[in-house]
């Protein structure tokens, strides 16, 4: 694949990061916009550690940051990194290439000799 | 399933002898090259070999058996269907994807539906399963993150 597309490790890790129902349900919830990991609790009905926990595989995945909310020092808020989404889409993309060329290349094989059968 | 690339594309020969044309001459259409091949700096022969349980392979050179096999058989349904799997040379131990072909007759000729899926396929030791290993993997995410992908691109 192209070098414009990200590592395939990169793909993994963002993908392994959203094989969670709750995280999943949490990025649609940050979708919206940046919220306190405490709405994020109380959103998903889940313990503070567990939402810590869900919250801490997105951030080390690179799919949410956290900041400090103004004025508030203690109170932090999580937001969407869309570069994940894009490179996710974008790698997506080289395969679907990948295959258009593959098949093009296979139809024009297909139609030049039809019904020939065997040959090598 | 979550993930899946689809590519069609009609062709003017009947699904019986695109199917074969496919597979039997698949050395001969397979674009060459790193992008398309399985080995930086030799091109070998790609190959299927028939029937399920066969396997798609390049072969660099038999007698000495340097082969890559890209993957195992998991449908042959001549005229109909193919699924082999599909396995990169970067890919980690244990991650294998799923290609699907699809030979549907339509007026003056076939129309193939290629998917390929089974990209969140991770092995159980990956760090991300950690506490996870009973959340069924496959098949949990659906539409999800194509839909999300759809979304952020229009935000973006």
């Amino acid at each position: 694949m192209r070098e414009a597309a990200p590592p395939p490790e990169e793909i993994d890790r963002i993908l392994s990061a959203l094989a969670d129902p709750t995280r999943r349900r949490m990025v649609d919830m940050l979708r919206e916009g940046p919220r306190r990991a405490g709405d994020l609790a109380a959103a998903f009905a889940i313990s503070g550690p567990a939402v810590s926990r869900h919250l801490r595989v997105l951030r080390e995945n690179d799919l949410i940051e956290e900041s400090r909310e103004a004025g508030d020092a203690r109170a932090r808020l999580y937001s969407l990194r869309a570069q994940p989404f894009t490179e996710l889409q974008g790698w997506l993309e080289e395969v679907a290439a990948f295959w258009t060329v593959q098949l093009g290349a296979f139809k024009a094989h297909a139609e030049k000799k039809p019904r020939r059968g065997k040959r090598k | 399933m979550s993930g899946k690339v689809a590519v069609a594309v009609r062709l003017a020969v009947d699904p019986a002898e695109a199917f074969r044309a496919f597979t039997e001459d698949v050395d001969l259409w397979w674009q060459r090259g790193i992008k398309f091949r399985f080995h930086p700096r030799k091109n070998g022969v790609m190959r299927f070999e028939p029937g399920e349980g066969g396997r798609l392979v390049e072969v660099y050179d038999e007698a000495a058996g340097d082969i890559y096999e890209v993957g195992r058989i998991l449908v042959w349904q001549p005229g109909e269907r193919l699924v082999f799997e599909w396995r990169a040379p970067n890919y980690r131990e244990g991650q294998v994807t799923e290609v699907e072909l699809r030979f549907q007759p339509v007026e003056g000729g076939t129309r193939i539906l290629l998917e390929h899926r089974g990209w969140e396929t991770l092995p159980g030791d990956h760090p991300a399963r950690h506490g996870l290993a009973d959340v069924p993997f496959l098949g949990t995410m659906g539409g999800w993150w194509q839909e999300q992908l759809a979304a952020l691109k229009e935000r973006l």
